[in-house]
């Protein structure tokens, strides 16, 4: 969606509404709908991306905070006092992007911890689930709590609506080892 | 004995008399690290996975031989590093000549057993060396503990304030009731940044509920994520390494940097430790928490150090899993905290091992709270032992992480700190705070020193802060509304870096600016005499600038 658009969309939405709020206001808040919407976050862009370089680009916010944007689209600058005391800021500005996390996995691979940058990944899927839920699945994670469909179930969930791969191998894998080793709870 | 030698009756009166001390017990495990039933190194490697590990094939693995083998070895050099000869590796991790880079790339080829055989053939001072050479980071730090007996959130504040003044890096509280944990964070998050910007914070209680408060930024990173050496030990605390992994990924998801916790004892302590020696389930841990891909682990056996405390080479062991921690290329938050024994001497020797070489936090933590007041059964050092510490630092030339401080300096931040406090407490609707207690708080030794507060007020405010979403950026609201733009400042910086991630890397802690410092732009480069982290320059200055120290001049 262009400027243009969402220009045009914000006017629709005040006129039709009758309501009585800055269009600039309205604008910024589909600017960051649309921000998160948008297929920017897709696992197919961040792959495209140039590989970053521990020596020139770390750490990210001294040294390329221009590739810097919180999950709702705000440059890191924005993150200022000025701007939580007007009241432009609200938590969920104050979140870390699935891009970002997979700028430091990069950093994390060329500095030889694959490890590290595997949990990095999979926290870049997890950006995509909500608080609750994330708690949950770890619930079920824990010994006894689950039946193997339970676990494979919730691997599916994972892959088909967060696009979550890695992290559904992992809940796959647990099925098969708690299977295998009496962890499951039983049915 | 009808008549006692006097010098006898003496030393039975001795404080480290008092200590407990037990005979190895091989079979179930009461043994520090040399144990015939711990498995012979071997690995067997088909079509890129690990088949067989330490003398056990792939079909018997329980589920940690699985997590380690699937997610920990590198396969890609696991043959080379296996076939090295255990002997002439341990004499690279002391030899100036052997980058430890070289180090790395081998030693995560190895097996646990393998591991151990290693750490086995090194003394303490050798252990040192290969602490000094092998930590992530090159510049060492410190953490402390900020508790008190009554949850007194204002006296946390004021003792977080104070702590991070003195130049710890990391703080963590924890609760004597659970239902405080968020104030308690709130508290000590609001502390610390009044003491020192950039200092992080965390409060150790249940996972679930240590994650949601870092996710609500009421933290900034976690460390009470506990592994275990044994599958049985694990699952009675409740957990799987599949569970564990899951959760530290989702620490990094919301921007938390995070590690994990083990140590020496806990499973012969919870009475599943398979007729194994300590330390080598203890390095099961730290594969564990490898292949998990955490950044770092907190060990040094931490609430199990009366364990390997009690048994022949235990105190060696308790170095030697610091050391397993590094070489595994992990942050190592190496113990030194909870209370062994009565012996001063001991306790002073126990802590010079990680404190001479200097590791990325040689206490995990340093106790800033008199003992009384500390809800982790205590730590080897506290509030009282400041000046002891100090001294030590300027004595042997070490950076132990803690600066000198003035009386004047200290009494204005610890009263910054709980006035701060106190505004948010005011602006976020929680149970007010008196003046007469800020007075309190700021002169106090101890939470003996402050009045009681309205518990009950207390609690159900906090429940209700967090039910309707409360979060840090609303105290960064109340600090700047209230005046205290410097405080919202720090509080709102330590939120941006869940933006940027720069401290989820190995070994990551603030400095002043905000600026990380972690293995990636720190890395440690010692290479012998002239190389690695020195204390010299600026920071020696500040270091052995202790106020007693006579000047000629005034003589």
């Amino acid at each position: 969606m262009s400027d243009e658009q969402i220009s045009a969309l914000v006017d629709r939405m005040a006129r039709s509404k009758g309501v009585d709020v800055s269009p600039d206001l309205i604008q910024e808040a589909v600017k960051r709908v649309m921000a998160v919407l948008s297929g920017e976050s897709a696992p197919s862009v961040i792959s495209s991306l140039k590989r970053l370089d521990p020596r020139s680009d770390y750490p990210i916010a001294q040294k390329r905070p221009d590739l810097v944007r919180t999950a709702t689209g705000l440059k890191l600058e924005e993150i200022n006092l000025d701007q939580v005391q007007a009241g432009k800021i609200s938590f969920n500005d104050i979140k870390i992007r699935p891009e970002t996390l997979e700028y430091q996995a990069q950093i994390a691979e060329a500095v030889g911890r694959p490890q590290l940058a595997g949990n990095i990944r999979r926290a870049a899927e997890m950006t995509r689930i909500t608080d609750e839920r994330l708690l949950e699945i770890y619930e079920a994670l824990r010994p006894y709590r689950s039946t193997k469909k339970e676990l494979l179930d919730i691997a599916s969930e994972l892959e088909t609506q967060y696009q979550a791969r890695a992290c559904a191998a992992i809940v796959r894998e647990a099925a098969e080892v708690y299977d295998k080793r009496g962890r499951l709870k039983s049915s | 004995m009808s008549k006692r030698q006097k010098r006898f009756q003496v030393l039975a009166e001795r404080p480290v008399n008092k200590d407990g001390f037990i005979k190895e017990w091989v079979e179930v495990g009461l043994v520090a690290m040399e144990n015939p039933n711990d498995p012979k190194p071997g690995i067997r490697i088909q079509d890129g996975k690990v088949a067989e590990l330490d003398g056990k094939k792939r079909p018997d693995f329980d589920m940690i031989d699985t997590w380690i083998a699937d997610h920990c070895i590198d396969t890609s050099v696991a043959q080379e590093a296996m076939a090295l000869d255990s002997l002439q590796f341990a004499r690279m991790l002391v030899d100036i000549n052997v980058p430890r880079s070289e180090i790395v790339r081998l030693s995560v080829g190895m097996t646990p057993a393998k591991i151990l055989d290693v750490i086995k053939k090194l003394n303490v001072v050798e252990m040192m060396m290969a602490m000094q050479k092998m930590r992530p980071r090159r510049t060492p730090s410190n953490q402390a503990h900020v508790t008190n007996l009554k949850d007194h959130p204002v006296l946390l504040a004021a003792d977080a304030a104070e702590a991070a003044f003195r130049g710890f890096s990391e703080l963590e509280t924890t609760v004597g009731v659970g239902r405080y944990a968020p104030m308690n964070a709130l508290s000590i998050l609001v502390g610390s940044q009044t003491g020192r910007p950039g200092v992080i914070t965390q409060c150790a209680v249940e996972e679930a509920l240590e994650l949601s408060m870092g996710m609500r930024g009421l933290t900034a990173y976690a460390e009470t994520v506990s592994v275990y050496g044994t599958d049985q030990v694990f699952v009675d605390g409740d957990d799987t390494p599949w569970s564990k992994a899951f959760l530290a990924s989702a620490y990094a998801s919301r921007g938390l940097k995070m590690r994990f916790t083990s140590g020496t004892g806990s499973e012969v302590q919870m009475g599943y430790a398979e007729g194994k020696s300590m330390l080598y389930l203890e390095i099961r841990c730290v594969m564990v928490a490898k292949g998990a891909g955490v950044q770092g682990l907190q060990n040094g056996s931490i609430s199990c150090i009366g364990v390997p405390g009690a048994v022949p080479s235990g105190i060696r062991a308790v170095l030697g899993e610091n050391v397993a921690t590094v070489l595994m290329d992990l942050e190592v938050a190496s113990g030194n905290d909870q209370t062994f024994t009565h012996s001063p001497i001991r306790n002073a020797a126990r802590m010079l091992m990680q404190f001479l070489p200097g590791t990325d936090l040689i206490f995990s933590g340093y106790s800033s709270v008199p003992n009384y007041d500390n809800m982790f059964a205590g730590s080897t050092h506290d509030c009282d032992d400041y000046d002891d510490y100090l001294v030590l630092q300027r004595d042997l030339q070490i950076d132990g992480g803690c600066i000198p401080v003035k009386e004047e300096d200290v009494i204005m931040i610890r009263n910054k700190g709980a006035r701060a406090i106190q505004a948010v407490f005011r602006d976020l609707g929680l149970p007010s705070v008196t003046d007469e207690e800020v007075e309190a708080v700021t002169y106090a030794h101890g939470s003996r020193d402050v009045p009681d507060r309205n518990t009950t007020e207390d609690l159900s405010s906090i429940d209700a802060f967090m039910k309707r979403g409360g979060n840090g950026l609303d105290v960064v609201r109340a600090l700047a509304k209230n005046g205290f733009t410097d405080v919202a400042e720090a509080v709102l910086g330590i939120l941006r870096q869940k933006i940027t991630g720069d401290y989820l890397h190995t070994s990551a802690i603030l400095e002043g600016n905000f600026d990380v410092l972690s293995a990636v732009n720190d890395p440690n480069d010692y290479k012998g005499p002239g190389t690695g982290y020195r204390l010299e320059g600026a920071r020696w200055e500040i270091l052995k600038d202790i106020p007693q120290a006579i000047s000629p001049a005034d003589i």
